[in-house]
């Protein structure tokens, strides 16, 4: 049995010794997959998702968030280009 | 960046990826002003599992609760005011005196954010994905959940559609605790299900 924690110390997903994001450039791009999702995608997660699934399948050993930047370049690729405003 | 010791590091190769996406994506309109800090803040200090463990608790002291949060996961959750990205189809799965539940993501990291926030890295190495799968028993000990052997183990592998989220068993001895402090007792891995409380 664990020791009973306080709320306070469930407060942060940091508990458990663990921060969320290691370093600034992966809460950015954890940010942009989020605002591509939203912003191009309507909200659906899938296209992202098989992006991800395919880049930890092609380098199973990488860094999480690098894969995860891999995914985000390769479904960025799929966008159709727009004139910049 | 010739002097040394007193410039910071030259971004890395994935920094540098990584700031060449926003520069594009903003460019193309869509990266709101903002918008990055206010995802951010609200995974570091919004968005965790205390959330989850609120569910498990108030599951725990109401029965009615409970029956609606097996029957149907995401309204439930929605109940006490959690729901959104990764939360659309939350399946509540209950541990028993006879059966054990985890939860993974054998082909990359789904996991239930709206009520355990984002995975902790172990969740998304290559070693928990595959041995999970193919020997949970064993993986379990090794993490510090050994069972006995007449405990059924199932896996709940996180499809494109489901997200999971194990109950675990309320601890004996707890019977005049208030939800609240229940709420306290309950960790993040007792709700993977590589824990037991």
């Amino acid at each position: 049995m664990t020791a009973p924690l306080s709320l306070s110390d469930l407060d942060l997903p940091r508990r458990n010794g663990e921060l969320v994001f290691d370093a600034p450039w992966q809460s950015t791009v954890f940010g942009l997959a989020a605002a591509v999702v939203d912003n191009a995608f309507g909200g659906d997660r899938e296209p992202f998702r098989q992006q991800l699934i395919k880049a930890i399948a092609a380098e199973p050993a990488r860094p999480y968030w690098e894969s995860w930047t891999a995914a985000l370049e390769a479904l960025v690729e799929t966008l159709p280009e727009q004139p910049a405003p | 960046m010739s002097e040394k010791g007193h410039h910071p590091a030259p971004p890395s190769p994935v920094e540098q990826r990584v700031a060449a996406l926003e520069a594009l994506l903003t460019e193309r309109g869509l990266v709101p002003e903002g918008f990055i800090e206010e995802i951010t803040r609200q995974y570091e200090s919004e968005i965790g599992p205390l959330n989850g463990a609120k569910v498990v608790a108030r599951a725990w002291v109401d029965p009615g609760y409970k029956e609606r949060l097996l029957a149907d996961g995401t309204a439930a959750i929605a109940e006490l005011g959690f729901g959104g990205a990764e939360g659309d189809h939350m399946v509540v799965v209950e541990n028993t005196p006879a059966v054990h539940n985890v939860i993974v993501c054998t082909l990359c990291s789904c996991y239930p954010w709206p009520v355990l926030g984002l995975p902790p890295s172990w969740y998304k190495d290559p070693p928990y994905r595959a041995r999970m799968v193919r020997e949970p028993r064993a993986l379990l000990a090794e993490m510090g959940c050994p069972l006995p052997g007449d405990v059924e183990i199932r896996v709940w592998d996180s499809s494109a559609e489901v997200r999971y989220l194990v109950l675990p068993q309320r601890p004996p001895g707890t019977g005049e605790m208030t939800e609240a402090d229940l709420a306290g007792l309950v960790t993040r891995d007792s709700m993977i299900g590589v824990a037991r409380l």
